[in-house]
């Protein structure tokens, strides 16, 4: 482990905790725009995170301790994730553990923090929403655990730089049966893991349909900042994941500075280009029912295995 | 020689032609019949030639007549006399009371010898491609034969056989896609690879892994076709709801062409994978089929029903005898095959009088039938009896060959299962009838115009003669034991 | 067209037809599923298309361009307009739901995988090893039949089992004899033309076309 590894790493965190908000806030942007309203600027997230840090910090006598970690839980598996998936180079300092299982695993965790700090606070859309979040991680998580492991099939290995730096090498493999299918079943867990439309909307407080925005309902002040922040960071890391692991060009393959800023260059214009697809896509569609989310699901996750049947069979 | 395998399937299709344009009327409502006799005495013809100088093949080898095809010409032209000569007295009375109109009589004239052309293709192609699509082109044509009624009960039959018929045909074509994949794969000439005779003739170089993976779909789509259970459940509905004379042709002849079939493609995987494969399925359908239908002949409350389910019976007997493969087992399916043919049609042919002489299809509304219709009722009984293998009946003589044959090839516990599941269809089937056709009538109601209804006596003079033939068959069975032992000595292991 | 971009090309176009196989039992809106199908007959289309132009036969790029226009235009459009004829747009009932019909399909793949393993070991081509696609997708096309209670989702089952036929008609020998293939066209067609004619008919008979309501004969 180097020390330019590490300072590979460390940018690379500073960098994505940077432009999370950013990121965030164009997806608004976009859809306000194509709504016809005028929106936000860009950068308000970053005012309401700037805001939020700056009151005061509201904790409910009925909660545990685990009400009280859980944002940080989150936000430092978000933080660390965000260090260790690809996004500059294939070459990360924390490549020996920048493995498939630890990244879905890491990212569980937030997610297991945060239904169980909604089920600590005793109310009962908290208890709902951890519910609903349950419901579709059980499914979500083995479903990106499936579609990568397709993709790790062909490399041999499940380290996410290795599968990246082998796309790289056979360009072909990009536009494999296997590696399609991975993408769509990746795509649709992208969507539900972040909380999108048609999952869930993350702009919308109505009770009967919100998930995420219902486990959250108790924190308040630095506490919200933070959890935040962190679906900020879970949206770049998901979405990067899929701009990366498919389109891997323009990552570096060394950590030269000078290479490492292409990399930057080209790894944010894939993430503005997605989130803004995405966003506009939101625009045209529903938010499916709660009973559908499911189905939903189920279809992605036997995509990642039609995925994982395709790469054993066809390769 | 060649040229009566091409005029062949072409009679009846003239005759669909000449119905088509001409209507159902006086000057061409005889012609199926003629078209019946001419195609039995092309298959006589054709018999005789075989007998002397061997197979004939037509279009470049595509096509090819055998003794097994002789006699399921032959076949296919005596069940066809007897429905359309039938269709004739049948469409007459639907038409006096308004049951149809001309212009259904017509379709239905027309997709009889539709359906009776495309028999004829399939016992001819010697191209198990062109085989495939006749065998289709037959569940098409008879599916609007079942929905000739148009009322709820024949609409949901004719769904149900359409549906299901379909998937098990496509299931077969599967099954003849990967013959023809495996043919190809050990160097078949492309135009060659699909026909019988050079398939048998490079059996042993097949590869025998994926020609099972083949066969099984095969055996599957044409027993679905021929109503084997457990895929069988078409059958009764379709059956039971297809006009009577569309019934007979049906369970007369079309379920034997998919056991023709069948049969054909079990001599490719007998010399390809030894006979144990295709044994062990044909014989699980056999055993399976005599006892749903025997489970529900006992409490069957519809006569056409029961005839549906004894074909079910009739088709795992010969099923039966296709496991065995012996010589012997295989002269006696085909035996089976003809027996059933006449009486099943003859029977079927009966329900239809029946029905227009007391307005029911359920066993309890017919009571003393022996009494008031004599005739029907004597035909009827007869054909039952014929049906469950009594003297002098051939059946009896083709149930007790394969008795022999599979205690010869060591299934005797296949046997005693077939015969106890056969003694409680005996008993069922004689109590069913016993019901229907002796006793005093009054019960029932019968319908008064209905009871005007008279058999003709064209009608008769066939319906007897079918019978005479069964009988004469099972005394003697000289005029075709040359061409019978000959075909099954085509199929037989 | 190098090798590469042959095998990208046909997995692709193979892969597309096992996959809207799910996206058809996925989907609710009955046009919506039509459309899945008629997807998939270009997909199929294509198929044979490319496996036309890399080998250089003429008469497989003419009929992979009838098989496109018979199963991706004619018959879809045959279903649509039945869909439309009884204004019922919506599929409302299945006898499982969609998660575990989706698993079933899944489960399904894998034994037309396991099933069709000596038949793709007789040869090494790319075609072949993508021939257990088109058993699934026949497989898929019976559970279809079997889980839905709408007489046009029974057709579209039966569209999609002949799609899965002709997907190993073409991978495995390149189409059969065109007399043959045209004869099956044939059939396939006038079968499509009168299940549509059984539609209207059952439609006429019992006030809709849930085929639950199909209970008149019985043992």
């Amino acid at each position: 482990m180097s020390a330019t590894g590490i300072a590979v790493a460390m940018l690379q965190v500073v960098l994505t905790i940077a432009a999370a908000p950013l990121l965030v806030g164009m997806m608004r942007l976009v859809r306000a725009r194509l709504e016809g309203r005028v929106g936000a600027p860009i950068r308000q997230p970053w005012r309401d995170l700037r805001k939020l840090l700056r009151k005061e910090r509201m904790v409910s006598a009925n909660t545990g301790w685990v009400f009280s970690i859980a944002p940080l839980v989150l936000l430092a598996s978000a933080a660390l994730v965000a260090g260790i998936v690809p996004f500059l180079s294939t070459r990360s300092a924390l490549d020996q553990v920048g493995d498939l299982f630890a990244v879905v695993y890491l990212l569980l965790l937030g997610t297991v923090f945060l239904s169980l700090a909604g089920l600590d606070a005793g109310t009962a859309f908290g208890g709902m929403g951890a519910s609903r979040e349950m419901t579709i991680a059980a499914i979500a998580e083995p479903t990106v655990l499936v579609a990568i492991f397709a993709l790790s099939v062909s490399t041999g290995s499940s380290n996410l730089g290795a599968i990246v730096a082998a796309t790289l090498a056979h360009p072909s493999t990009a536009a494999s049966p296997e590696s399609l299918l991975a993408f769509a079943a990746l795509a649709v867990v992208t969507i539900a893991e972040t909380g999108r439309i048609p999952v869930d909307n993350p702009a919308t407080h109505l009770e009967l349909t919100m998930i995420h925005e219902a486990m959250i309902l108790e924190y308040s002040g630095p506490d919200l900042a933070m959890v935040e922040l962190a679906a900020h960071l879970r949206l770049v890391v998901f979405l990067g994941l899929l701009a990366n692991l498919f389109v891997p060009w323009g990552i570096a393959t060394t950590v030269q500075p000078l290479h490492l800023a292409a990399a930057a260059a080209a790894v944010a214009i894939k993430l503005v280009a997605l989130a803004a697809t995405i966003a506009a896509i939101e625009v045209f569609i529903a938010k499916v029912r709660l009973f559908r989310v499911p189905e939903l699901l189920a279809a992605s996750f036997v995509l990642a295995f039609l995925a994982v049947t395709a790469s054993f069979f066809l390769a | 020689m060649s040229d009566l395998i091409v005029v062949l399937p072409l009679v009846p299709a003239l005759t669909a032609a000449v119905i088509a344009t001409g209507g159902w009327r006086k000057a061409t409502m005889w012609l199926p019949t003629v078209s019946c006799l001419t195609v039995g005495g092309i298959g006589i013809t054709l018999a005789v030639r075989v007998l002397q100088s061997g197979p004939i093949t037509a279009f470049s080898g595509q096509f090819r007549v055998d003794a097994l095809g002789a006699l399921m010409i032959i076949l296919i032209g005596a069940v066809g006399t007897i429905a359309n000569t039938y269709s004739v007295a049948y469409l007459r009375t639907e038409l006096a009371t308004a049951a149809t109109t001309p212009h259904r009589a017509r379709l239905f004239g027309v997709l009889m010898q539709l359906t009776i052309a495309a028999m004829c293709v399939v016992v001819t192609a010697d191209n198990l491609g062109v085989l495939w699509v006749a065998i289709e082109t037959t569940t098409i044509a008879t599916v609007l034969l079942v929905g000739h009624r148009r009322d709820r009960a024949s609409v949901e039959a004719s769904w149900k056989y359409l549906v299901l018929g379909s998937v098990g045909v496509a299931t077969a074509l599967m099954g003849t896609v990967l013959v023809y994949f495996v043919s190809r794969q050990s160097g078949g000439d492309p135009s060659t690879a699909l026909n019988w005779s050079s398939l048998v003739e490079r059996a042993p170089h097949l590869d025998p892994g994926a020609l099972r993976v083949a066969m099984g779909f095969v055996i599957v789509g044409y027993g679905t076709k021929a109503g084997l259970a457990p895929l069988h459940s078409w059958l009764p509905d379709a059956y039971s709801q297809a006009p009577a004379p569309a019934a007979a042709l049906m369970a007369g002849a079309l379920s034997t062409m998919s056991m023709y079939a069948l049969l054909r493609f079990k001599v490719i995987a007998d010399i390809a994978l030894g006979a144990s494969y295709v044994r062990t399925l044909l014989l699980a359908a056999a055993l399976l089929s005599l006892v749903t239908a025997a489970s529900l002949m006992v409490t069957q409350r519809d006569y056409k029903r029961l005839l549906a389910y004894s074909s079910v019976e009739h088709m795992g007997l010969i099923a039966l005898a296709a496991a065995i493969g012996s010589p012997l087992a295989m002269t006696a399916a085909l035996l089976h095959m003809i027996g059933n043919g006449l009486a099943k049609s003859v029977a079927f042919s009966a329900t239809g009088e029946m029905l227009f002489a007391t307005g029911t299809t359920r066993i309890d509304g017919v009571r003393g039938l022996l009494h008031q219709r004599p005739f029907i009722a004597t035909t009827l009984g007869l054909s039952l009896l014929a049906l469950l293998g009594l003297p002098p009946f051939s059946i009896l003589a083709s149930e007790l060959a394969i008795v022999r044959a599979g205690i010869a090839d060591g299934l005797a516990w296949a046997i005693a299962i077939a015969l106890v599941v056969m003694l409680a269809i005996f008993t069922a089937v004689l109590v069913h009838a016993l019901n229907m056709l002796a006793g005093s009538p009054g019960g029932a109601t019968v319908p008064s115009e209905s009871t005007a209804h008279v058999t003709s006596l064209t009608v008769r003079v066939t319906l007897v003669s079918g019978l005479l033939v069964a009988a004469a068959i099972g005394i003697t069975i000289w005029p075709i034991s040359q061409l019978l032992h000959t075909a099954a000595e085509v199929l037989a292991r | 067209m190098n090798d590469t971009a042959f095998v990208q090309l046909l997995d692709i176009a193979a892969g597309l037809v096992l996959v809207t196989s799910f996206a058809a039992l996925w989907l609710r809106r009955l046009v919506a599923v039509a459309r899945v199908i008629a997807v998939q007959g270009v997909a199929l289309a294509a198929v044979a298309f490319v496996i036309g132009l890399y080998e250089h036969e003429n008469e497989l790029v003419a009929v992979s361009l009838m098989v496109g226009a018979l199963r991706g235009v004619v018959l879809p459009g045959l279903i649509l307009r039945a869909v439309r004829a009884g204004d019922e747009r919506r599929e409302v009932e299945s006898l499982i739901n969609v998660p575990a019909a989706l698993l079933a399909a899944s489960g399904l793949t894998l034994i037309a995988y396991a099933a069709t393993r000596d038949v793709v070991a007789l040869s090494s081509t790319p075609q072949v090893r993508a021939l257990p696609l088109g058993v699934a997708v026949m497989l898929i096309g019976m559970l279809l039949i079997v889980t839905r209670r709408k007489a046009v989702l029974q057709i579209m089952g039966v569209l999609m089992l002949d799609n899965g036929i002709a997907l190993v008609m073409f991978l495995g020998t390149s189409g059969v004899p065109l007399a043959v293939e045209l004869g099956i066209a044939s059939d396939v067609l006038l079968a499509m033309f009168i299940l549509q004619v059984l539609t209207s008919r059952i439609r006429n008979k019992f006030g809709g076309t849930d085929l639950d309501q199909l209970r008149e004969l019985r043992d």
